[in-house]
């Protein structure tokens, strides 16, 4: 039995490396642009996740490369090096990861997993014997007989998982799988999702709106937004190079202060900040005109209070002068809010030591804040 | 004061349970049981007169099966050409009622599983739905009236087979739908994206998600054809030509014939046994399996 008409024999697919192509793919629901001429790859093995607020239009993509989606208009997409537009979903070598589940009520947890093997004509010892194997890898090996309704959220998501391993697609895509789940499960299983890819070897195409989740867990982000990709890069570069003030705030800079430019030279930029100037990592790309408005990101953790003006003698560090505003304590840190005269500036206070009572500045290093653009204000 | 919050609760309560918490309980009881005997006492009288000697004195008595003998044995005469007793023959009606019921049964199930996951999903669902059900609305005999006029008096066909088929499919198809619609609505679609994903091609994904997860809808559309079409009447009178479906015979000797009614009482225990027992046999084969499966 053949698995998959679309495979390709083993030693050739060694060779194809890029697993995943999609080259300028439209979809629109009516008058609605979901996914607005977008082009990604993924390479075999990789943890890609497409981050997004909702309506972003990353599930639209991730159903387009499943196949459930027929995309408006495309140049072409890939999957292993051949070209699957017109291939339907049920024979794609992708199977999806739903957030609601989508397991099948009528059937029992060992139905469930064994659907894919049984669609492809496996013989039933053989589907079992896979099916106990995939329930193994998701750590739930006596549920085999149980039926849909006796399992909790977390053992559905399991179930749901080993149901979309057991054929051994090339890629697995992850709807916001953990979604659904408890803050304490959904750590938990963002750990095991990443053992299973590390053991597995498979792409993951990973759909989230969460930026922790998608930091904890990718080789590489995707950014979206209105159909349109932001970003795009190591979870390190999107955290601390990001490309305008949407990037920036999306993940989770607390500071956002807005500047005219004053000249970029090598990596870095210096900014006027009403009557201050700043300095930081030039993150921005195109437009680097002085005068342009730009914004100044600075995450609240690099703050650093003092209780002199000194430090604003040292080299390659931003300091200004500030009082004491509200606190608000948060049990593993204390989020302190300065007035400065550039407006409010948050500071996270980890270390109890570390925060001063009589403060008169607070500082940051120059390279650990990022000068971008202020993109699109909407 | 203290009884103020437990007014207050009871005032939330349900229109029917405070009616139950307020009514003596020996008028409830009362009640129930009155209810339960205008509903059954004619069809158990009925069955126990089947059984007895002087039936149309109305006083059960003389226990004898000669009516249900009466009923066979008439039929088995005119199988082999000769005279019997009464002139009651219930073979050849039965059959065709049993006959249209199966027909009636299938064509119901068909027409749901074509309409019936569709519906709830579509843009225009209520005006569909509305038009779908509303010969439920129509008297049976208006329907049958509207059919004949229609087909003889407009396009100029003879009535047959064919034209109780017609009729009695009108009358059952609503309340096959309605039986479907309420599994079908439920019906998750992303099951079938899943089972797509999956790779299952589409006659799989019918076959495998989607007949098995329907399968109470489909049962019961099968069944409420079946018994709506072995029962109807109004329709019939109008729609037949020649032949007499069994309740039209019933109801044309109970008209007719004295000495046939005690016959009559057989033949309605007979069916009405035989009705029973399919409505137990359908809902095992519905229910019967999920029940199995929550073990």
């Amino acid at each position: 039995m053949t698995q998959n008409s679309m495979d390709l024999p083993n030693e050739s697919l060694e060779r194809v490396s890029e697993v995943l192509s999609v080259r300028n793919a439209t979809h629109q629901f009516g008058s609605l642009v979901a996914v607005d001429d977008v082009s990604i790859s993924a390479k075999r093995g990789e943890f890609l996740t497409l981050l997004g607020e909702s309506g972003s239009g990353k599930t639209t993509l991730l159903r387009l490369i499943a196949g459930l989606e027929r995309p408006t208009k495309i140049a072409g997409i890939a999957i292993e090096g051949q070209d699957v537009s017109i291939v339907p979903a049920s024979r794609r070598n992708c199977t999806t990861v739903f957030q609601h589940y989508a397991l099948f009520p009528h059937m029992s947890v060992g139905q469930n997993i064994e659907y894919g093997l049984r669609v492809r004509g496996v013989s039933i010892a053989e589907r079992k014997r896979r099916a106990q194997e995939a329930l193994e890898l998701v750590r739930l090996p006596d549920k085999y007989d149980r039926r849909v309704h006796q399992l909790s959220g977390g053992e559905r998501q399991r179930i749901s998982l080993a149901r979309a391993l057991v054929t051994q697609p090339a890629i697995l895509l992850l709807d916001e799988p953990l979604g659904a789940l408890d803050e304490k499960l959904r750590v938990d299983m963002q750990v095991e999702l990443l053992d299973l890819h590390k053991k597995l070897g498979i792409t993951f195409i990973y759909v989230t709106h969460s930026q922790e989740e998608a930091l904890t867990m990718s080789d590489r982000i995707i950014l979206m937004r209105k159909g349109t990709i932001v970003q795009e890069g190591p979870p390190t570069e999107l955290f601390d190079r990001p490309v305008n003030r949407f990037v920036a705030d999306f993940m989770g800079v607390e500071n956002l202060l807005v500047g005219t430019l004053d000249r970029v030279s090598g990596d870095y930029a210096s900014v006027n900040v009403g009557d201050f100037k700043i300095t930081g990592l030039w993150s921005g790309s195109g437009s680097k005109t002085s005068g342009t408005e730009v914004c100044v990101a600075v995450r609240a953790e690099r703050i650093r209070l003092s209780n002199t003006m000194d430090v604003a003698n040292k080299g390659g560090i931003n300091c200004l002068p500030c009082q004491s505003g509200q606190t608000i304590y948060k049990g593993k840190y204390v989020d302190r809010t300065l007035d400065t005269k550039i407006g409010p500036i948050k500071a996270r206070i980890w270390d109890r030591d570390a925060d001063i009572p009589d403060l008169a500045s607070l500082w940051w290093r120059e390279d650990e804040c990022a000068i971008t653009l202020l993109g699109s204000v909407e | 004061m203290n009884s103020a919050p437990d007014t207050i609760g009871k005032f939330r309560l349900p229109f029917w349970q405070r009616i139950g918490e307020s009514t003596p309980r020996r008028i409830s009881t009362f009640l129930g049981y009155g209810v339960l005997f205008i509903l059954y006492f004619p069809i158990v009288m009925l069955m126990i007169l089947s059984f007895s000697g002087q039936p149309l004195t109305g006083i059960p008595g003389e226990w004898t099966i000669t009516w249900y003998e009466d009923v066979i044995l008439a039929d088995i005469a005119k199988r082999d050409g000769e005279a019997y007793g009464s002139n009651f023959r219930v073979g050849d009606p039965l059959l065709l009622s049993v006959m249209l019921a199966f027909i009636t049964g299938a064509a119901c199930v068909i027409a749901v599983l074509i309409v019936g996951p569709v519906l709830p999903r579509i843009k225009w669902r209520g005006p569909f739905l509305l038009g779908f059900l509303m010969p439920l609305m129509i008297p049976g005999i208006v329907g049958g009236v509207g059919l004949f006029m229609w087909y003889r008096l407009v396009i100029h066909v003879k009535m047959g087979i064919w034209s109780l088929v017609v009729a009695h499919f009108v009358w059952a198809f609503p309340f096959a739908l309605l039986a479907m619609l309420v599994v079908a609505s439920r019906f998750d679609t992303r099951l079938m994206e899943a089972a797509e994903d999956l790779g299952a091609r589409a006659w799989q994904r019918f076959w495998h998600i989607e007949i098995p997860i329907l399968k109470p809808g489909i049962y019961a559309a099968g069944f409420f054809g079946f018994l709506l079409s072995f029962n109807e009447l109004p329709f019939s009178i109008f729609m037949r030509s020649g032949q007499d479906t069994l309740p039209l015979y019933l109801w044309i000797q109970s008209g007719a014939h004295n000495t046939t009614v005690p016959l009559i009482y057989a033949m309605s225990t007979i069916v009405t046994i035989g009705s029973i027992l399919l409505t137990f046999l359908a809902i095992k084969l519905a229910f019967g399996g999920g029940q199995h499966d929550a073990k």
